[in-house]
Order: C-alpha cells, then structure tokens, then sequence
C-alpha cells in the first residue's frame, strides 16, 4: 500500500474515509469522492497523481475526507493490488443486516 | 445491580458534552484527525476497515433490561439494527456515523452507559464470570469487587497512558468462565486456611502475538490490600514496561522478560512504599457498593419441579435445549439460561434489535430484569425459576433465539475479522459458519461433546484462538487467505496455549480436516472424554495425522 505520499508502482487510486458518515471513498475522474470503487480514476501519469495528492490534502484540510492515501492497483483487472484493499472494495462479505434486511430506522 | 452514584452520573455526563463539543470541532475543522483520534478512541469509536465502529462498554458483562432495551434502540436508529457481543463482554455497533455519535453517547448515558476505557493504553473494562451472583459454585460475588475496580480504574490519572491496554478479569469459583489466565491481571476470589476471603492475583497472562498464560503475583491478598496492591502493580508496569515497541509492551513481556521472582520483588517493594489507608476503599464503602449487589428476592421453592420435569418428557427438543443451555443455580428451584448467539446461519455474537428487546422483555419478565453478556459472545439470564423454562424458551423460540449448542461444536468463539476489522488480516465469519454448517446434525454435536474452537481473523487474536481445543488463526499471503491450526488451547482454570500443527489450509480444506480430526477423536476417545482430554492423553501427534490425513 502507498502512503499519502506516493511511492507505489504501477496504477494508483487514491481512497479515504467520509470524515462525516466513515463510508470508504475513492477519487474519481472529475476529483470527487465516490462510495463506488468503480467510479475510481486510475492512473500511472505522475502529474495527475500529484493533482490527486493536493485534492486529498486538501480536502482532509476541508473536512470532508479522513485517512487519505494511495493504493496500488492492478493493470489488468483494475482492482487493488493488496487483498485488504480488495475487502474495503467490495465490502464485508458478510453482514448481519445484509443476511436479514436490516437496516436504520431513522 | 450497581446504581450510578452522583460521581458517576457526572463523570458520564461530563464526557458527553465535552464529546459534544470535540466533534462539532472536528467538523468545523478546529481539531485535526490527529488531535480527534485519541478523542474518539477514548470514548470506543474506532474507525475501522468500512466505516465507523463504537465499542460501549458493559461492566464485568452486566447490564439491566433497561440498558439492552436502549442498545436495541441504538441499532435501530443510528446502526443496521444489530450488535454484537465482543470477547471481552463489550457491546459493539458496525456502521455509526460520526455526526450522530456525540447523540448515541447521550442515550447511552441516560441508561447509565458509556464507552469510557474501551480502547487505548489504559485499563479496560473490567471483565467477570457471567454466572456471577447466581452460581452455587462461588465462594461470594465477585461483581462488588469488579466494580470496585471500575471505579478505582475509571480516568485513573497515572494509569490513562500506560506503556499499552490492559485487561483485569474477576472470578470467585475454581471454574473460570472469565479466561482469568489470559489476562494482564487475573483475579480469583479464594478462601485461606483460616476461611478469611482474599485474592489469588495472577499476573502477565494475554494472547496476542505473544500467548502468555498469567502466573501468580500473589497466592493469597488480604481483601483490604487489592487496590493498593494492584496500583503497587500498576506502578511497575508503568515504569519498566516497554514503550520503544508497541509488540512488545503488554505487562506479559516485562514479566516474562523480568521473571515473575523479580518481578513480584519490584511489586512488594513499590507495595512497601505506598501508604495503603490512602487508596484503600474502607469496608464501609466496600459493604455500599456490595449491597447493590444483593440477591433478588428469591421464592423459596424445592429443588425440583414437577412442570418443569414434565416438559422435559414431552418435549424433546426443550429437553435438548435444557440439557446444554441450562446451569445449575445457587438457590433451589431456580436455573441460570444461557442463550446462544451462535445460530447456524449467522455470525458468531450478533443480535438484532428485535431480540435485544425480545430478550430484554424477558428478562423483566422470568429473571429480575437481569441480563448478562459472557466472553464466549453469548447472554446469560442469571435467575429463571425452573417453572417458567418452559415458557421462557417457546418465547425464545419465536425469535429465533433457541439454539441449543452452549459449549458444543457450533459455539465458536469468532471475532469480525476481514469482514470489519482494519487490523485482520483473515475473514473468520464465513470460517466459523462453514464449520457450524458442516457440523450441524445436533446429534452429532452431542455425540462430540464439549468443544471449544476460537477463530481470530489476525494475529493480535481478539478470537482466542491460542486457548481454543481447536484454534484457527486467519492469515494472508500472495492474496489468498489461509487458516493455520492450533491444537490443545484451554481457556478454563486449566488454561493453556494450544500448539501449531503445520502449515495452513485454506478454508474448504480446513473444514475437511476438522472433520477428520474429530471423527478420530470419537474413535479414540475412552469413556466421556472430552477432546481436550484425549488431545491430552494421546498428544499432537495423532490428531496432527488427521488433521494433515487428506
């Protein structure tokens, strides 16, 4: 895994956590954050990656996004390189409220 | 139960405002996340692998119907309706948002609740035997003397940074439903030759990377000496214990490295220079807190009942779930219930909304509104009257509450692991289901006997799994999980660390050889041995060969 300060190989993506809600984050094309990893920019070019690296510093500055930091990704599947990061991708695999249809009773 | 005083009620409240307040800052962007973290931490909100995680504490495993009605509406309106019971008694809740935290601890304060001291370097919360003031088996309650630690422990100025957590657990009965062994400091309530009730503190136990069954500080401790003695402890840690290696800063290292001879010198010394009057709690306020602690009002009722005997007859299936469910009581015509958390189908120690309330109800209705959550991620009702089984079981039957496997093959002890946890490295849930699913005849689970396999989804090994009969550690390599196995564990008073068979299995053939190490055992097995038992008179080697058999 890539710290904030990029030193992965290969494609990066770069992800947080909603300072607010706490849901995974990735940074997406146009330089929001999305809940969806397929909204994910992927990218080797540097300059780009140092665009994303001011985005997320800057926006863990706004408080909007907390714990940023790059993540290696695989050239042919598109998904992250390491195995944890493929779990925050695809979320638990299993879930009590999923297995029961629960969910918040606001 | 224990009553808040207005010290407590305070404290709580306190805590909830300046909480408050720290998120509106955080928010607004006047503390930093490094400046919030230990915040948040120090009030159990933990950011975890998806999302938000709050960890409320449950004193030694106690609470009232009143407080698990509130936890069910926590669920509801700010989780996904569920939590789950943790190892050490705690109550967890998956999927909190942060801007409706600082509200979840002000509902949780209105019952008495909190999540003080359920993380950082501190003392935890302290944790006791589930039975704890119904067992025929305890030499007195060791609640009065939990909650004096809890008190004495609760924003401790010297010990709120120590050189890492540390867990004290309690027991009055030679049986240890608390892991006591396994704990930084372990504490069983004892009776001297000349009757007088102490303390047999045990030091230096813990799992973790670092498995460690505790060792004796002390055979014997006058009553009047715990606190003094274990801030004398405390003091020690704190001092020598190491803070340049976080792996290696648990009291279980310094004690080992020490050796428990010089160790328990540095500790009779600091001990010496204390003046004990000033820490010690006078018998006065021990004898407050101890009668709030009371026994209910118990009806005097024979030992048998003749109802109750009749629908073990009639029903067979109440018959099975009496058989493993159910404890025997101090006071005649009473039972001590346990209810599974561990149906087939879902994961180890999660409860719904609606059966926390289910549970609650029944509480208020068959157990003097008590309720009790145990280390094996399971709920005790600690006071049932015999004659009212029956229909305490047909209503836990109707949320689906009824498993009956307390101890049995099925009752595994199993952490979040991949599934939720940012530290694992493993998922243990889909483990321990297909171990459950694959050994779901009850007839065989019956046949098997008592078996206590522990799952941990890493190695800081919040399953037990080093002090499981059958213990799996949940690892990663290359991208593909597998599961390595550890034979021989016990978390009972005969505590001990299990040992590594070999290599790991992924997690098809790890339910395989499960198998395969059990259908040997119940080859081998003489009499009514326990696997444990046979593991202990036949040792690894051939249960090594069956597991491996494929």
């Amino acid at each position: 895994m890539s710290t904030l300060k990029h030193k992965g190989k290969g494609p990066q993506s770069l992800t947080a956590n909603e300072l607010r809600e706490g849901m995974n984050v990735w940074l997406t094309e146009d330089f929001n954050w999305s809940r969806k990893y397929s909204d994910a920019l992927q990218t080797e070019d540097e300059s780009v990656i140092e665009k994303m690296q001011v985005k997320g510093e800057a926006d863990e500055n706004e408080n909007l996004v907390v714990g940023v930091y790059f993540i290696d990704v695989e050239p042919d599947t598109g998904l992250p390189v390491r195995y944890r990061e493929k779990f925050r991708v695809k979320g638990p695999s299993y879930d009590t409220a999923d297995e029961l249809g629960l969910q918040k009773v606001k | 139960m224990y009553r808040y005083d207005e010290f407590d009620h305070e404290v709580v409240q306190s805590r909830v405002k300046q909480f408050t307040a720290q998120v509106e800052r955080r928010l607004d962007g006047r503390l930093t996340e490094a400046q919030f973290r230990p915040l948040r931490l120090m009030n159990g909100l933990y950011l975890q692998l998806h999302a938000y995680m709050l960890r409320v504490a449950v004193p030694y495993g106690t609470l009232s119907s009143k407080q698990m009605r509130q936890l069910a509406m926590i669920a509801d309106k700010y989780d996904r309706g569920y939590g789950h019971i943790t190892t050490r008694q705690n109550v967890q809740f998956n999927w909190p948002e942060l801007t409706d935290v600082p509200d979840i601890l002000q509902d949780l304060a209105d019952v008495e609740m909190h999540g003080f001291q359920t993380s950082g370097n501190c003392i935890r919360n302290v944790t006791s035997d589930p039975y704890a003031g119904a067992t025929a088996e305890e030499i007195e309650d060791p609640r009065p003397t939990a909650e004096l630690l809890r008190q004495w422990s609760t924003l401790h100025p010297e010990f709120a940074f120590l050189p890492r957590k540390f867990k004290i657990a309690v027991v009055a009965s030679k049986t240890d439903r608390a892991v006591i062994r396994a704990h930084d400091i372990g504490i069983e309530i004892v009776k001297n030759e000349a009757g007088e009730v102490g303390y047999h503190i045990i030091v230096g136990g813990g799992l973790g990377r670092t498995p460690i069954i505790g060792q004796t500080l002390r055979a014997f401790l006058p009553r009047e000496e715990l606190l003094p003695y274990l801030e004398a402890t405390l003091r020690v840690y704190n001092r020598y214990g190491r803070r340049d290696n976080k792996y290696k800063a648990r009291i279980k290292i310094l004690v080992t490295e020490t050796g428990i001879e010089e160790f328990t010198k540095q500790v009779e010394d600091e001990y010496a220079t204390l003046e004990p009057l000033d820490i010690a709690v006078s018998p006065e306020e021990v004898a407050r807190i101890t009668a709030y602690f009371a026994d209910p009002e118990f009806e005097k009722l024979p030992a048998h009942n003749d109802s109750y005997k009749a629908k073990l007859l009639d029903d067979k299936d109440f018959a099975l779930w009496a058989e493993n469910n159910l404890a025997e009581h101090k006071q005649d015509g009473y039972a001590i219930v346990n209810i599974s958390l561990k149906p087939l189908d879902l994961a180890p120690g999660d409860i719904t909304a609606e059966q926390m309330r289910a549970v609650a109800d029944l509480a208020d209705e068959y157990s003097f509104s008590e309720i009790r959550t145990t280390h094996q991620q399971n709920i005790v009702l600690p006071h049932v009257k015999k004659s009212d089984l029956y229909a305490l079981y047909e209503e836990l039957k109707k949320v689906k509450l009824a498993a009956d496997n307390i101890g049995l093959i099925s009752d595994i002890i199993c952490c979040p692991g991949m599934d939720f946890c940012a530290l694992a490295t493993a998922r243990s849930i889909p483990v321990s289901q297909a171990i459950a699913q694959r050994f779901s005849d009850p007839a065989r689970q019956r046949a098997i006997g008592e078996m206590q396999i522990k799952i941990s989804g890493c190695i800081n090994a919040c399953g037990h799994h080093h002090v499981g009969h059958i213990g799996i550690l949940g690892l990663e390599k290359a991208g593909v999980e597998f599961y390595q196995v550890k034979l021989g564990g016990d978390a009972s008073e005969n505590a001990a660390v299990g040992k590594v068979t070999g290599p790991g299995f992924s997690q098809e053939e790890l339910v395989d050889g499960i198998e395969r190490l059990v259908d040997y055992y119940l080859e081998v097995r003489e009499d009514e041995e326990r696997f444990i038992d046979s593991f202990n008179r036949l040792g690894m080697a051939p249960f090594k060969e069956a597991l491996y058999a494929a």
